[in-house]
C-alpha cells in the first residue's frame, strides 16, 4: 500500500529510510488500535455472565463503560489516521497532480487556441459584414443623391 | 417505636452477690456462679421477642379478618413485606447496637441464611436486569458514537471531494500547524503567481492566500471580502455615466440562492453548488489580483515623461492621465459596486465635430443623436479599451500560448526610456491612434458624403495602430468599348482606388495617379497608371483626397479622349482640348471641401492667346464670362456626355458656338 510520502522510496536513502519508518509506525498504531478495540470488545463479551455478589456486577458494569470509552477512542484514533492518510495521498502525489496539471495545461491552451480561432472568424466576418453594409450604403446613398438632383 | 405500642421496663437486680440462707451454724449459702456462657444466654434470652411474634399474630388476624373489601390496594402486599423486613431490620439493629454496648456478649460468627430458591432466583434476575440495562446503555453509546463517526466520516468525504474537485484548477497549501483548531487542517488556496512581479507581491499578499474553512455543515467555505475584490475600470472623463453603472452591475458576482428543503435529496447539488460558488469566488479574486497587477505596473510607469501620458490626478487606487489634445482618461481599481467620480472641470473628447452621414433630415435631432452615439461609442471603447490593456499586460507577462512572454522577469523599471517597449506608452499611441483616426474617418465620410460617386471602404488591420481606407471610384463604361484594342481591353480602368493609411499620427494617401501610355498596351493595370504616394496632415487631407480624385477624373476623361483618337493636354485639374484658331478648351476642376453640393465642381474654361494676356492684367474672376462657363458639380455620367460633346465639338470643326 502506497502511503504517498516524499515520492515513495524517493531519490535519496534517507528519504526511503524515513518513509519506511513512518509506514511502520502507521500500521503499527493500526494493530494497537485494532487490537485494542478487540481487547475490550471481548472484555465486555465476557462479561455478560451474571455473578453472584452483586458487587461484582457493578465493577463489571463500570468496567463495561470504561472499555467501551476505549473502544470508541480506538476507532476515532483510526478515523483520524484514515483522514491523514487521504490528506497525504491527496496533496502529496505529485506524480498525479502533475499529470492532472498538463492535462488541463493542454485543454486550457486548446481552448485559447479556439477562442483566438473564434475571435478572428468574428473579425473576418465583421470585415465582410461592414464591407457589405458599406456598398450598401453606397449604393442607396447614391441613388437618393441621383433622385435630388435633376 | 409506634406511639400505641406500651413501653415496658424491666428492672434488672444488682450483680451482687446475694445471701440465700443462712443455716443455723452461721455458714451462708450464696447462689451458685452463673457459668460465662450461662450468663449470655441468659442475657440474649432476655431479648424479647414475643411482641413481634405478637404483632405477627395480630397482623395475620387482620389480614384474615378484612379480606372482605373486595378490591385490595396493589401494593398493599410489598408494603407489608417492607413493614415486616423493617421491623426485622430494627430488631436485628438493637441485637448490634446491644452486642456492641456490652461487651458480654460479642458476635461469634455471621452466616447467611440460606436462601430460599425465589430469593436465590429474584436476585440473579435483578443481577440479570441490572447487567442488561448496563449492556443496553453500552449498546446506546456505540450506535451514537457510530452516528457521529458516520456524520464525521460523511462530512469530511465532502469537504476533501469538494477540496480535490477546487484542486484541479487551484493550487491548494497545506500548513502543519502544531495547534490547530479542530476543523481547521490549515489548508489554503494560493491565488498568487510567480510570473508576477516580484515587488508587487506585497500590495497583493493580503489577498492571494486564502484560508479554507469549514462553514456550519461542515462543508468547505471560504471567506472572501467582496470589498478586495477589484475590478479594472477605464474610462474617458466627462463620458456618460450610465453604462459606468451598467458595468458595475455586470461584475457583482451572484450568490446561489439557500435552499432550506429536504437535505438528503439535494446533497450532491448543494455540494456541486457550493463547489461552483467557491471556484467563481477564487476567480473572482484571482481576477481582482490581476487587476491589481496591471494597474499597479501601470501606476509605475505613469510617472515616467517616456509614455505619452501626463499624469493629472491621482488618488488611491485612481489614475487620472492627460493624452493631449483635450482628451483625459482615468484608470481605476474599483470595488464591485463602487464608482470612482471623474475629476470635475476636465474638457472632453471633441474628437468628432463633423455631420455624421447617417441621415440628412433634421439637423438638430441628428447633432443630438450624433453626440449619443459619440459618447456610446467611447463608452463602449472604454470597455474595449480596459480589454485591451488586460491583454497587452497578459501577453507581456505570460505570452501567447505556448509561446514566451514579451519579457520576463522584473524587468519593467524606469529604466526603459523606449515607448514602444513600455506598455504605456504603447497603450497610449494606440489610444491616440485611435481618436485621430475616428477624426479621419469623419473626414473621409464627409467628402464621401458630399461626393455622390467616392465610395469608402473600410480597410481593417487588425493593428491597434494602424488603419486604412480605400476610397473608390467607379466610371461609366465606355462607349467605345466595343470597338477597343485586344491589348488595351484589361486597361480600360472602371476603378480608381485612393488608400489613406494611418500608423500612428502619420498619414499617408496612396493612389493611382496620371496614366502611363506606354503602359496603355500592355495590359496589366500596375503599369498603366503610376503610383502616387505622399503624406499629409488631417487638414489638408480633404482637399488632398478631392485633388487626387479630381485628378483620377481627368486622367480617365483623357484616356476616354485618346481612345476616340482625340489629342488633349491634361493638366493637374485641367483636360484642355485644342482648337483650330490656337484656342483651348478647357475642363477645369475646382475642388472645394466646404462645399456642400458636391466638392468637385467643373467649369468649361475657353482660351486663346488674347485671352491669357488678358488674365495677367485684370483679376476677372467672374464666373459668368465669356471665357469660363462654371459647370457645377457633375456625375461621372453627365461628365462623360459632357467629354463626348467636348470632343464631337473639337472634331466638328471648332468653330464658334
Amino acid at each position: 500500500m502506497n502511503k504517498g510520502g516524499p515520492g515513495g522510496g524517493g531519490p535519496t536513502a534517507a528519504a526511503a529510510a524515513s518513509v519506511a519508518q513512518k509506514q511502520k509506525t502507521l500500521l503499527q498504531k493500526v494493530e494497537g488500535d485494532i487490537a485494542n478495540i478487540v481487547d475490550n470488545f471481548s472484555y465486555i463479551v465476557n462479561v455478560a455472565r451474571v455473578n453472584d455478589p452483586p458487587v461484582r456486577n457493578s465493577q463489571e458494569a463500570f468496567m463495561m463503560e470504561t472499555r467501551a470509552a476505549r473502544m470508541v477512542q480506538a476507532a476515532d484514533s483510526l478515523l483520524k489516521l484514515v483522514s491523514d492518510l487521504k490528506q497525504t495521498a491527496i496533496f502529496s502525489g505529485f506524480a498525479s497532480l502533475n499529470d492532472h496539471v498538463e492535462q488541463r495545461r493542454i485543454a486550457f491552451n486548446q481552448l485559447a487556441e479556439k477562442t483566438d480561432h473564434t475571435l478572428s472568424m468574428i473579425g473576418e466576418k465583421a470585415a465582410a459584414s461592414l464591407k457589405e453594409l458599406e456598398s450598401n450604403y453606397s449604393s442607396s446613398a447614391q441613388k437618393t443623391i441621383q433622385e435630388i438632383q435633376p | 417505636m409506634d406511639e400505641g405500642m406500651e413501653l415496658q421496663l424491666s428492672l434488672d437486680k444488682l450483680p451482687i452477690k446475694r445471701l440465700d440462707s443462712i443455716e443455723e451454724n452461721g455458714i451462708e449459702r450464696f447462689p451458685p456462679d452463673v457459668d460465662y456462657d450461662e450468663k449470655r444466654t441468659s442475657l440474649i434470652r432476655r431479648i424479647d421477642f414475643a411482641w413481634a411474634i405478637e404483632k405477627d399474630e395480630e397482623k395475620k388476624k387482620q389480614k384474615k379478618s378484612s379480606k372482605e373489601p373486595a378490591t385490595p390496594w396493589q401494593w398493599q402486599g410489598m408494603v407489608e413485606n417492607l413493614q415486616l423486613a423493617h421491623q426485622e431490620l430494627s430488631v436485628i439493629i438493637d441485637l448490634i447496637n446491644t452486642v456492641e454496648a456490652n461487651d458480654a456478649v460479642t458476635v461469634a460468627s455471621m452466616t447467611k441464611p440460606k436462601s430460599l430458591p425465589n430469593e436465590a432466583l429474584s436476585d440473579l434476575a435483578v443481577c440479570a436486569a441490572t447487567k442488561l440495562q448496563c449492556y443496553r446503555k453500552v449498546g446506546k453509546y456505540f450506535k451514537q458514537s457510530a452516528k457521529a463517526f458516520e456524520q464525521q466520516v460523511a462530512r469530511e468525504a465532502r469537504f476533501y471531494g469538494a477540496l480535490i474537485r477546487l484542486q484541479q484548477n487551484w493550487k491548494v497549501k497545506r500548513q502543519r500547524q502544531t495547534s490547530i483548531v479542530p476543523g481547521n487542517e490549515g489548508f489554503t488556496f494560493d491565488l498568487f503567481d510567480n510570473s508576477y512581479d516580484q515587488g508587487a507581491i506585497i500590495r497583493s499578499s493580503l489577498m492571494s492566500t486564502v484560508r479554507v474553512n469549514h462553514d456550519a455543515a461542515g462543508m468547505l467555505a471560504i471567506n472572501v471580502s467582496p470589498e478586495l475584490c477589484h475590478s479594472l475600470q477605464f474610462g474617458f472623463v466627462g463620458a456618460q455615466p450610465d453604462d459606468m453603472q451598467k458595468k458595475s452591475n455586470e461584475n457583482k458576482s451572484h450568490l446561489p440562492d439557500e435552499d432550506s428543503s429536504d437535505e438528503t435529496g439535494i446533497e450532491s447539488s448543494r455540494d456541486e453548488e457550493c463547489v461552483k460558488k467557491t471556484h467563481s469566488l477564487l476567480r473572482d479574486v484571482h481576477k481582482a489580483i490581476f487587476n491589481e497587477q496591471v494597474f499597479d505596473l501601470l501606476n509605475r510607469e505613469a510617472f515616467s515623461a517616456s509614455t505619452g501620458f501626463t499624469l493629472t490626478g491621482i488618488r488611491e487606487n485612481y489614475l487620472q492621465l492627460s493624452l493631449g489634445q483635450g482628451t483625459s482618461v482615468y484608470l481605476s481599481l474599483a470595488s464591485s459596486g463602487q464608482d470612482h467620480p471623474t475629476v470635475e472641470g476636465e474638457l472632453t473628447n471633441n474628437a468628432d465635430n463633423a455631420v455624421s452621414p447617417l441621415e440628412s433630415s433634421d439637423i438638430l435631432m441628428h447633432d443630438a443623436q450624433q453626440n449619443t452615439l459619440k459618447k456610446k461609442g467611447q463608452n463602449s471603447n472604454s470597455t474595449c479599451y480596459e480589454i485591451y490593456i488586460q491583454q497587452i499586460y497578459h501577453e507581456h507577462i505570460f505570452g501567447r500560448g505556448s509561446e514566451k512572454p514579451i519579457s520576463s522577469g522584473n524587468r519593467l523599471s524606469g529604466a526603459q526610456a523606449n515607448d514602444g517597449s513600455s506598455l504605456l506608452g504603447h497603450f497610449s499611441m494606440s489610444l491616440s491612434h485611435r481618436i485621430f483616426s475616428s477624426k479621419i474617418l469623419a473626414e473621409l465620410e464627409n467628402v464621401v458624403f458630399k461626393v455622390p460617386y467616392l465610395q469608402l471602404i473600410s480597410n481593417p488591420t487588425w493593428y491597434s495602430r494602424g488603419s486604412s481606407w480605400t476610397l473608390f471610384m467607379e466610371v461609366p463604361p465606355s462607349i467605345l468599348r466595343g470597338c477597343q484594342i485586344k491589348a488595351s481591353e484589361n486597361a480600360t480602368k472602371r476603378q480608381f482606388w485612393t488608400k489613406v493609411v494611418v500608423i500612428d499620427d502619420c498619414i499617408n494617401v496612396k493612389a493611382e495617379g496620371s496614366p502611363n501610355v506606354s503602359g496603355l498596351f500592355k495590359g496589366k493595370s500596375v503599369d498603366t497608371h503610376s503610383i502616387n504616394q505622399y503624406d499629409c496632415n488631417l487638414a489638408d487631407l480633404p482637399v488632398i483626397i478631392l485633388q487626387q480624385v479630381a485628378s483620377q477624373i481627368i486622367n480617365w476623361l483623357y484616356h476616354e479622349a485618346l481612345m476616340v483618337g482625340i489629342k488633349a493636354n491634361r493638366d493637374f485639374l485641367c483636360l484642355s482640348f485644342e482648337l483650330e484658331q490656337g484656342e483651348t478648351l478647357a475642363l477645369v476642376a475646382n475642388v472645394d471641401p466646404e462645399d456642400n453640393d458636391g466638392c468637385i465642381s467643373w467649369s468649361l474654361v475657353m482660351e486663346d492667346s488674347f485671352a491669357e494676356v488678358q488674365k495677367l492684367h485684370t483679376n476677372n474672376t467672374d464666373d459668368a464670362s465669356e471665357y469660363r462657363k462654371f459647370l457645377g458639380p457633375l456625375s461621372l455620367d453627365l461628365l462623360y456626355a459632357t467629354l463626348i460633346d467636348l470632343i464631337s465639338f473639337v472634331s466638328g470643326g471648332g468653330g464658334c458656338q
